[in-house]
């Protein structure tokens, strides 16, 4: 019996396990290993082979040690990561509560306005933020502030150190990040039973009490999901950022994450450093495992798992 | 019977092996012919191949070109394109019945994004069989065997290869070894604002000789700059291109008598002394007001190009390849709706000179950064019998990239793109008012197909106006100097843009500036390995 259900269990699952195992774990083997390697240039016929051991490890250690931007990143990176985080995640989930309670053609509309920014292609949906927030007169808030009156010199947005530059990643990402939240939550919404709602209301339940006492409670699980997935995502994310600084809108050192500071130094400068790159994304890698263990902890994953205790007799 | 016929059949099977014996047995199968000696004579070379290439029953060959730059700059795979149908008519001539075909033109605007693609498909086979780009990335892609080494091809060559400017030659090899073509270079003038000048005093009468004599440096400029700002007549005095400091910023290292390259270590060079003078001039310049700080986040269509075109600015470090991009993009706006400048507006209102020397004593300078016809070490690999005729593939591709330097198509892409000519006889060509008519009247042996591409910029670009500048500024390059064609220099030219931003927002004084740029290439024990420090700030050195 127990050897029938392991061969259920592997028929169903193999599918799944292979995937894993073609797309994600022989991947992170291969990146482990080139890690080790002087891999560059993509000739992987020259270098492959070639095993440097702990090189770029000590490389990049030293310059997280000795870079004068480093500080400036650090901060960058806990700051970015944890208020778009934030913002991702709550602005979601208020974004799924708002549209739960009003009528469902009004709510399609306002979720696809929300999801433009993830639709639109990244140096499309750059450019429209680097012409609205370029610091000269050119830029379109700089403009329509000139013309109101509100000021009457140009701010340089994009270079008032950290804040300013802090404020323009984490918007410009906060916009796209938004949308992912608010799918799953929504969806997660849409599978609670009408019923409970119906109940809540006819005993006189405010949308902010039914929100509190009953939908919020049901969507721990997603909410655990979507706050993992969007943290390592954030972490490791730089499209965006690397476009906003390449373009010079905003400040390098506060413009800068750990993931755009390791992509820049491996591949912006000429070379194309497989080698060092691998070694940083094993080490974001690890960082990522860390964060993902610490959310799971915090929100007491375990105890979602728990079979529901039955009575026993 | 039976018998008879079985003595026939024994017969006439002894007969056929005899004879067979007789017919094959006597001579050896002929060998077909892999590869040929190349002599010099382009007809003669291009024939012999065709031949091989009959012999072995390959009819079509097949390659593809790739280019990037300037929307001018077409011609850097119309080249190519033009090459194979000069070889094709050749062969045609000759009764030879192979064609080569150019299957895939790719044409990108940004070349670094260019050379990033070829890096990464080069090893899968996916690569252009002909690529230009900027010779600094010659040396990587040499060194990682990306590219063909045409030093013995070129051997036979000698005259072509004679025509050619010896500097850009130099630049395109790697090791002492020829990797490449020349395909064009620029020089980049400090262009000044008649207009502007003349409203303050400024004569510009034999400024190019003043500059030239080193009597004219950066001092002057900043004296000339303050005066035009102070008296209300422009905006700025000086506008500059952004972007990293490679290659049009570092001429000021130059013209302070500093070096970037140490030829005996083969290291990069900091040269503090000269860079400290180079943050030190900016920084005064924006600090007084005179050149924006914040101009290396400026917009190049929006706020660059609209500044220098409009007259807002007395002086501006831009390139040859302005005098046509202004001609052909919107950037004047003065009456309204942005429209191009006119050649004769253009001539009117812009006088050029060399980079002038940083101070008394020293040199003027120019920078170029040469483009090169490359092709890939596994050029002609999408035919048949690749193996067993890669050499034969490869000294056609040689032969292409020499019909693709042609005088004519050289002097076409010279005179659209404001780039200049890399040849002596391509030179020549631009002076000739004739070869110039029938060029702008496309009464050219083109190829119907190039010719439509280049309508439209021809229609706009060719004119008597842009093949005299070109004429007046080719004395440049007598003083052009060329930034390392070292794989670590795009890094380091990185760090400058950085410091140099930060000095020009004035987060950062000159010293401060050139202290970043030392703990950068410290922070990365590779690129430091690379680069020697050299010299100290100067204590009593003033400006202006």
């Amino acid at each position: 019996m127990k050897g029938e259900k392991l061969r259920s269990l592997s028929f169903f699952l193999s599918p799944m396990i292979a995937m894993v195992g073609i797309f994600y774990l022989i991947p992170l083997v291969f990146t482990v290993y080139i890690s080790f390697t002087k891999m560059r240039n993509w000739n992987t016929e020259k270098y492959l082979s070639e095993i440097v051991g702990l090189y770029n490890y000590q490389r990049l250690f030293h310059m997280f040690q000795h870079d004068p931007m480093i500080r400036a990143i650090l901060l960058t990176t806990v700051v970015f990561v944890g208020i778009t985080l934030i913002i991702n995640v709550f602005g979601g989930l208020l974004l799924a509560l708002g549209t739960f309670f009003i009528n469902e053609s009004s709510a399609s509309s306002i979720r696809l306005l929300w999801l433009l920014p993830r639709m639109s292609p990244i140096a499309v949906y750059s450019l429209v933020w680097y012409y609205f927030f370029h610091g000269s007169d050119i830029g379109t808030l700089n403009s329509i502030l000139l013309k109101l009156g509100v000021v009457s010199e140009p701010i340089p947005w994009g270079q008032i150190t950290p804040w300013g530059v802090w404020s323009i990643i984490i918007f410009v990402n906060g916009l796209v990040g938004v949308s992912f939240g608010m799918i799953v939550f929504t969806s997660a919404l849409n599978q609670i039973p009408k019923e409970l709602v119906i109940a809540a209301r006819v005993d006189g339940a405010s949308a902010w009490q039914i929100s509190r006492k009953i939908l919020i409670p049901m969507l721990k699980w997603h909410f655990l999901y979507v706050l993992t997935w969007q943290f390592l995502s954030l972490l490791t994310t730089y499209p965006h950022l690397f476009l906003l600084v390449e373009w010079d809108l905003v400040n390098r050192d506060y413009g800068t994450t750990l993931a755009l500071y390791v992509f820049n130094t491996a591949f912006g400068r000429g070379e194309q450093d497989q080698g060092l790159a691998a070694a940083a994304a094993v080490l974001l890698s690890i960082i990522g495992i860390m964060g993902g263990y610490v959310t799971l902890k915090v929100l007491q994953f375990e105890r979602m798992i728990h079979e529901p205790r039955g009575d026993v007799e | 019977m039976k018998g008879k016929f079985g003595t026939v059949v024994i017969l006439v099977v002894l007969f056929g092996v005899v004879a067979s014996g007789c017919i094959g047995g006597q001579e050896t199968p002929e060998t077909k012919r892999t590869t040929v000696e190349l002599s010099g004579d382009f007809v003669k070379d291009a024939v012999a191949i065709g031949k091989v290439l009959e012999e072995n029953g390959i009819s079509e060959v097949k390659f593809s070109a790739w280019g990037s730059g300037d929307p001018n700059s077409v011609m850097r795979v119309h080249g190519i394109v033009e090459a194979a149908r000069r070889i094709n008519k050749i062969w045609e001539e000759n009764g030879i019945n192979v064609k080569i075909i150019i299957t895939d033109k790719h044409y990108a605007a940004a070349f670094q994004d260019a050379y990033q693609e070829y890096l990464s498909k080069q090893p899968l086979g996916q690569a252009g069989d002909f690529f230009v780009n900027s010779y600094a990335f010659l040396p990587t892609l040499a060194d990682e065997g990306y590219i063909l080494e045409i030093t013995e091809y070129a051997n036979a060559y000698k005259s072509v290869i004679e025509d050619f400017y010896p500097s850009l030659i130099e630049a395109s090899k790697f090791d002492g070894k020829l990797y490449g073509l020349p395909q064009d270079t620029e020089a980049r003038p400090l262009y000044i604002r008649r207009d502007v000048a003349a409203k303050i005093g400024f004569n510009l009468e034999g400024i190019e000789e003043k500059v030239k004599n080193g009597e004219f440096t950066w001092g002057d400029v900043y004296q000339w700059a303050k005066k035009a700002k102070g008296s209300g007549v422009a905006e700025w005095g000086l506008i500059h291109r952004k972007g990293s400091a490679h290659p049009d910023l570092i001429q000021f290292i130059f013209a302070f008598g500093g070096k970037l390259y140490n030829e005996e270590s083969k290291k990069l060079v900091v040269d503090v002394p000269a860079i400290y003078k180079w943050f030190y001039v900016e920084w005064k310049f924006a600090q007084d007001g005179l050149l924006p700080g914040d101009i290396m986040s400026w917009d190049w269509a929006k706020q660059i190009h609209p500044a220098i075109v409009e007259g807002r600015t007395l002086f501006d470090i831009g390139g040859t390849w302005y005098w046509t991009e202004w001609q052909t993009k919107d950037y004047y706006g003065k009456e309204g709706t942005p429209r191009p400048i006119k050649p004769e507006e253009v001539q009117k209102w812009f006088a050029y000179t060399l980079f002038p020397a940083g101070e008394k004593g020293l040199q003027p300078v120019t920078l170029s950064q040469p483009f090169v016809w490359m092709i890939n070490s596994k050029a002609g690999q999408q035919n048949p019998k690749y193996e067993e005729l890669e050499e034969i593939y490869h000294e056609l591709a040689f032969l292409m990239i020499i019909k693709a330097s042609d005088p004519d198509i050289n002097a076409i892409h010279s005179v659209i793109s404001a780039h200049l000519p890399v040849r002596k006889a391509a030179a020549e060509l631009i002076s000739d008012e004739k070869w110039l008519n029938d060029l702008k009247s496309l009464n050219l042996d083109l190829d119907q197909e190039v010719k439509d591409n280049l309508k439209d910029i021809v229609a706009t670009t060719v004119h008597p106006i842009n093949a005299k500048f070109l004429a007046d500024v080719s004395y440049m390059l007598e003083y052009t100097k060329f930034a390392p064609a070292h794989p670590k220099y795009p890094a380091l030219a990185d760090i400058f843009k950085e410091a140099l931003d930060k000095v020009l927002r004035g987060d950062m004084t000159p010293e401060e500036g050139v202290d970043y740029i030392i703990q950068k290439v410290n922070a990365d024990p590779e690129l430091a390995e690379n680069v020697e420090v050299i010299g100290e700030i100067p204590k009593d050195w003033q400006f202006p």
